[in-house]
């Protein structure tokens, strides 16, 4: 196919020509995705003439393309529904019925889904009158709203299953605002979330005493703000908790090298769901941390990476963009202090890895979200285009602006040592008020946070675990004891031994107890769950989203999988258990990234925590020496011999391009 | 600037497995540890391609010096540096050496991980290696042996994938079989510039792959072959075709073009069944162009010359070879030396060309030259010089200019002054004589290896050998002498050229004295200062630099 014939209109080419020139003239591969998104919203997927005119357009080769559109889950090779609807399947909607909603839902547009995947991603089902597609996506972060759906772009949050046929119709709910803070609650970055009389626009934001952060840091030096940050003892959002002004500081004050900052934007740890409301609700928050950032690092250049679940957030954040150009709070020359800068909005498309700090800026580069080897490729100094680049967490960045209001030392107060500031925390699961809460560091316990703020489990309920930092935390025992060193009503710190619910909600004293405060998202698990199954659902997400790159957590993301898949079909083996944790030791640690830790822990921590169940799910004795594929069929269909049950709806598996050996 | 250049490089301490060893800053650890005696498994590691370090096969334990309050290393009581080991395994591969590294090959994690990667590698492969064609060079196999597992744990399906896919016209690819490693898409982006290869899908149903409208098609796709550790990409025309245990490597260079990559040539009882790259950082890296890595399939040619022939009465006739010799001898001396051209040609080797300078004195023929050859270079390893031996050709004095004489023997013979042509290795048809013209010739001595247009006009015909059935050298377009080592006997009654040289050279002048091809190249080495203190023997495996600057004839 020669792709100088195909023809697009004048209106689309201008559009991809603005996208291209986001990015530095020689690093046009970086607007391989936007350009992606641009031609599937024209023509709906993206066809292999689409791959090769922008292959063409780029300067690149047609697989580099390709690459890309297999990788990313929402870019389309085939035509979806008029009516594309996305049902969440990760933990928290699972939990609220979401596989519920998907049957419904189906059944009331009439489609039959399909089984016999061959590929990674779960296929787009469409009714036969083309009407409707639906599909599976993993998580939406809105898990204090669960179950959620998207249809088109919009987002419908607390489907009831009873009620998903309505979402054919699209009449549900718009995003609902949350209810006002809760006592024990401190609000910073969410002083105007969820607030009736504030909206989005400039104005609305100018009026609350807007921008005029930046206008103070502009008047101090790179060094003054840099070492504000470093007082505050801030620590990154996003999930590891890495000391912020330490990162920045990795920067050299006489860099030649042009400095960049992303702005990771890309949340979607399962459990998480607080970078939403800041996106959506409070854009020039955001924005004001991230160009105080820019000044403090002189980056010319920001890029905001925001997930591609976020369609209504990237318009947004456009528009706020657009509206602090028109004052000059960024742009040629910022507020007359001589200093260029941009923001620029990047577009994700389905792909947890992104989340993390290398991936993200190799999809920013227009490749897979490999991660990348550390070391050399620290971003500090190998970043973005090989360039020094700091990448913060929108929490981390919003941050900085009340670090600026408030001075480093003050900030520093807020919250325990080396622990310091607000943070929003999320709950969701079995409480009776899922949500987000605004928090001291540290200054409300996890006991605090679940009956007080969150309502505490359904009734006749009880807790039985908690995933306190995103799914990839280690599960905690609702009755476990853990020794801690906290600090004593006479201010003396001593070790005590506390319960589950005693814990300080900080980095360190989860992380003393064995779990980590990670991105703030809290699951809670009550009694009527199934360990097995809610190991299965966590282990389905990280297979489906390893990026493949490195062995251990290409392969054995899938294997832990494929073992809970058995295990709740009735074929667990006695050696499962051990099975599941060693090939999880086998991960952790082992990796390119972050990731393997990510996928391994939920694993180790299920197994090791809840083994009465992992062991009553395999009481099968020593399995068929040989799996059901060497095995002839014939004998399988005559009952001859016994195999183990299949994982699942074999399909996928089951049939791929004739060929020999 | 030059005492920078010329200074030693600096060595930096590293303690492997133990022990202190010294190494040149700049040294991959993996290299270096290599370099110590402990080889680190490696899938994803090329030392000629980037490390993208995903195999994670290479993981070892490393530390780094353990520094006192005044930020120096402690030292132990041996005065080494004491070594402050990392608690998570490190990859090998993307690290260079620092002062004072410590690094474990074999510690229990080490193994451990190891062990876990293959396991990991393992589980969705196939496991019918004996019907896999990589066996017997399987990297998989090889570790298998020191961190398999006799039994697998693994009770699912195995993910599916793509096999049998044609990925271009010479190259097969099995997805089930592919690691991801990704060596092959890294030298298709970094040596032979042309991206084509990459992996569709994510996670475990990651799979390597072409776009279908640009396929692995450039000169140099075999070589992703070579790279391959499993049995993923294999070569379509090899594939199949033998078991490779049964193979004889015999270390040999391609004369396809005057590059002279080195080569191994595979054999099994006198067929050739495969030539691939051999390690030669003056030559080729560990490269070579699918054109000259296929090219020897006209040694198992039908048209194969394999019995001397002569004119008797108005046809060719069998002969035994004195009986050849002697008839193209006493033709030849009829002649004057005007009378008389030499077709020589740039495939021969040294030894040939100078035994051809030698039949030219004793004739004394002026009309002499090599056919040049030629076509596009590539600017990777592809010569624009086809022929594989020219600045051998100029160097014994074949040729001056690479064909400047050839218009005076094409209008030589057609004016008649010239009325013996002797043709080795080349077809006077190709430098613009006729069928007609040559048939009239009164004399036509042709030695070559496969018959062609001109042959049947042959007064007396000389089987001889191929390149890789015989032994000589060559000195490539950079100037660089190599050997080629016998493969496999020849066909029929076909002699090594050398020796029918000589015996024409005998039979023409009565001289004798040589026995063997280093009797050759002594004689040579006696009269020709760049061969001097040289032999056959001496050349060795990677050749040796004879001509500074030598630039290979456009």
């Amino acid at each position: 196919m020669d792709p100088t014939n195909t023809r697009i209109s004048a209106e689309l080419e201008r559009k991809m020509d603005e996208a291209i020139s986001h990015y530095p003239a020689d690093r046009k591969r970086s607007a391989s995705m936007p350009l992606l998104h641009l031609w599937q919203e024209e023509f709906g997927f993206i066809s292999d003439a689409g791959v090769q005119w922008i292959a063409a357009k780029l300067e690149l080769q047609p697989i580099n393309i390709l690459e890309l559109v297999t990788f990313y889950p929402m870019f389309r090779q085939a035509s979806a529904g008029k009516t594309h609807i996305r049902v969440c399947r990760t933990l928290s909607c699972a939990m609220a019925g979401s596989y519920q909603v998907m049957e419904k839902a189906s059944a009331a547009a009439g489609i039959v889904r399909k089984h016999d995947d061959k590929g990674v991603h779960t296929p787009i089902s469409l009714s036969k009158d083309g009407k409707y597609s639906i599909e599976f996506v993993e998580c939406l972060a809105s898990c204090g709203t669960a179950p959620v759906c998207m249809v088109q772009d919009e987002l419908i949050e607390n489907v009831q299953p009873a009620a998903a046929s309505a979402l054919l119709t699209n009449n549900q709910s718009p995003i609902t605002k949350n209810r006002l803070p809760h006592p024990l609650e401190h609000r910073l970055i969410f002083q105007n979330i969820g607030r009736k009389d504030w909206t989005t626009d400039i104005d609305c934001y100018l009026r609350g005493g807007g921008y005029e952060q930046l206008k103070k840091a502009v008047k101090m030096s790179r060094t003054e703000i840099v070492n504000e940050v470093k007082t505050s003892g801030l620590r990154g959002r996003g999930g590891a908790g890495f000391p912020c002004g330490v990162k920045w500081s990795f920067i050299k004050a006489d860099e030649k090298k042009p400095v960049y900052l992303i702005c990771n934007a890309d949340e979607s740890e399962p459990g998480t769901f607080k970078d939403r409301y800041i996106l959506h609700e409070d854009p020039h928050q955001l924005l004001e941390g991230i160009l105080i950032s820019c000044f403090a690092l002189n980056a010319k250049t920001a890029y905001i990476y925001i997930r591609g679940e976020f369609p209504e957030g990237a318009q947004i954040l456009e528009r706020a963009i657009e509206e602090a150009r028109a004052k000059n709070f960024l742009g040629r020359d910022m507020l007359g202090t001589g200093f260029d800068v941009e923001v620029y909005i990047h577009r994700g498309a389905g792909a947890y890895i992104c989340g993390e700090e290398t991936g993200l800026i190799e999809s920013l580069e227009g490749k897979r979200a490999y991660p990348r080897i550390k070391p050399p490729y620290f971003p500090a100094v190998l970043g973005l285009y090989m360039c020094p680049t700091i990448v913060n967490n929108v929490e981390t960045l919003c941050h900085v602006k009340h670090i600026i209001e408030m001075g480093g030392g003050k900030y520093a107060q807020l919250g325990r040592p080396n622990n310091t500031g607000t943070r929003i925390v999320c709950v969701s699961g079995d409480v009776q008020r899922p949500g987000y809460f605004e928090i001291e560091v540290g200054a409300v316990t996890m006991g605090q946070l679940i009956y007080d703020m969150a309502g505490g489990p359904r009734h006749g309920r009880t807790i039985k675990a908690v995933i306190p930092g995103g799914s990839s935390a280690k599960v905690l025992r609702g009755d476990e004891r853990f020794k801690l060193k906290l600090k004593q009503s006479d201010g003396s710190m001593a070790e005590q031994e506390v319960s589950l619910f005693e814990i300080p909600m900080d980095f360190d004293s989860l992380a003393a107890a064995g779990s980590m405060a990670g991105s703030g998202g809290v699951i809670v698990l009550d009694d009527s769950r199934d360990m097995v199954w809610t190991l299965n659902n966590i282990n389905e997400f990280y297979a489906h989203e390893s990026c493949g790159q490195c062995t251990p957590c290409r392969e054995g993301s899938l294997w832990m999988q494929k073992i809970t898949d058995r295990m709740l079909l009735g074929g667990g083996v006695v050696q499962d258990p051990d099975t599941l944790k060693t090939v999880a030791d086998n991960i952790a640690g082992r990796t390119i990234c972050a990731f393997g830790e990510a996928c391994a822990w939920p694993t180790q921590s299920f197994v090791e925590k809840f083994r009465e169940e992992f062991t009553a799910r395999s009481q099968k004795p020593i399995p068929p020496p040989m799996p059901p594929e060497y095995t002839s069929g014939e004998l399988i269909d005559h009952a001859k011999i016994e195999t183990m049950p299949l994982a699942r709806n074999p399909g996928r598996e089951e049939t791929a391009t004739a060929g020999t050996i | 600037m030059s005492d920078q250049v010329s200074a030693p490089p600096q060595m930096v301490n590293v303690q492997i497995n133990g022990v202190w060893h010294e190494f040149p800053k700049g040294t991959r650890v993996i290299e270096a540890c290599e370099k110590a005696g402990s080889y680190v498994p490696r899938y994803c590691y090329h030392k000629k391609l980037s490390s993208p370090g995903n195999c994670r096969m290479c993981l070892i334990e490393m530390g780094l010096p353990k520094m006192g309050p005044d930020r120096k290393p402690e030292l132990g009581p041996d005065g080494k540096p004491l070594i402050n080991w990392m608690p998570r395994p490190q990859i090998s591969c993307a690290q260079d050496v620092s002062e004072g590294m410590g690094v474990r090959t074999d510690s229990p994690l080490a193994v451990e991980c190891r062990k876990g990667v293959m396991e990991f590698l393992l589980i969705n492969h196939p496991l019918d290696c004996p019907i896999c064609d990589q066996a017997g060079e399987c990297r998989l196999q090889e570790f298998s042996v020191e961190y398999g597992s006799a039994e697998s744990r693994f009770l699912e399906n195995k993910v599916k994938k793509p096999k049998n896919i044609e990925l271009g016209p010479r190259v097969t690819l099995d997805d089930e079989r592919c690691i991801l490693c990704s060596r092959c898409i890294r030298f298709c982006q970094e040596v032979a510039q042309d991206d084509v290869l990459g992996f569709v899908d994510r996670g475990s149903h990651s799979v390597l792959t072409a776009h279908p409208g640009k396929r692995l098609e450039n000169n140099y796709s075999l070589n992703t072959v070579d790279i391959c550790p499993v049995g993923a990409l294999t070569s379509s025309d090899f594939r199949f075709q033998m078991r490779v245990w049964f193979l004889k490597e015999t270390k040999s260079f391609c004369t396809s073009c005057a590059t002279g990559c080195n080569t191994i040539i595979g054999t099994r009882e006198d067929v050739i069944y495969r030539q691939t790259p051999r390690e030669n950082d003056a030559v080729n890296s560990c490269w070579m162009c699918d054109y000259g890595r296929l090219n020897f399939g006209y040694l198992q040619s039908e048209k194969r010359l394999l019995q001397p022939e002569i004119l008797s009465g108005d046809k060719l006739i069998p002969a035994e070879w004195s009986v050849a010799i002697t008839h193209a001898a006493v033709q030849l001396k009829h002649f004057s030396g005007w009378e008389i051209a030499i077709l020589a040609s740039g495939r021969m080797t040294n030894e040939e060309l100078w035994l051809t300078s030698q039949l030219a004195k004793t004739l004394g023929v002026e009309s002499i030259d090599i056919v040049p050859r030629h076509g596009p270079a590539d600017n990777i390893l592809l010569s624009a010089d086809r022929n594989p031996n020219t600045n051998g050709a100029r160097l014994l004095g074949v040729t001056s200019q690479p064909g400047a004489r050839l218009p005076e023997i094409v209008q030589g013979v057609a004016s008649g002054r010239i009325k013996a042509l002797v043709a080795l290795g080349e077809n006077p048809i190709e430098i613009g004589l006729t069928v007609a013209q040559i048939t009239a010739l009164p004399a036509f001595i042709a030695m070559n290896i496969l018959a062609n247009d001109s042959t049947p006009a042959a007064t007396a015909l000389l089987p001889s050998f191929g390149f890789a059935e015989k032994r000589g050298s060559m000195i490539n377009g950079k100037g660089r002498l190599q050997r080629l080592n016998r493969a496999v006997r020849g066909p029929g009654q076909a002699r090594d050229d050398w020796e029918i040289l000589r015996d024409l050279i005998q039979a023409c002048s009565g001289r004798n004295g040589i026995y063997s091809i280093e009797d050759v190249f002594r004689q040579m080495s006696e009269s020709v200062p760049q061969f001097a203190g040289l032999s056959l023997s001496k050349i060795g495996d990677l050749g040796v630099q004879i001509l500074e600057n030598a630039g290979s004839p456009a």
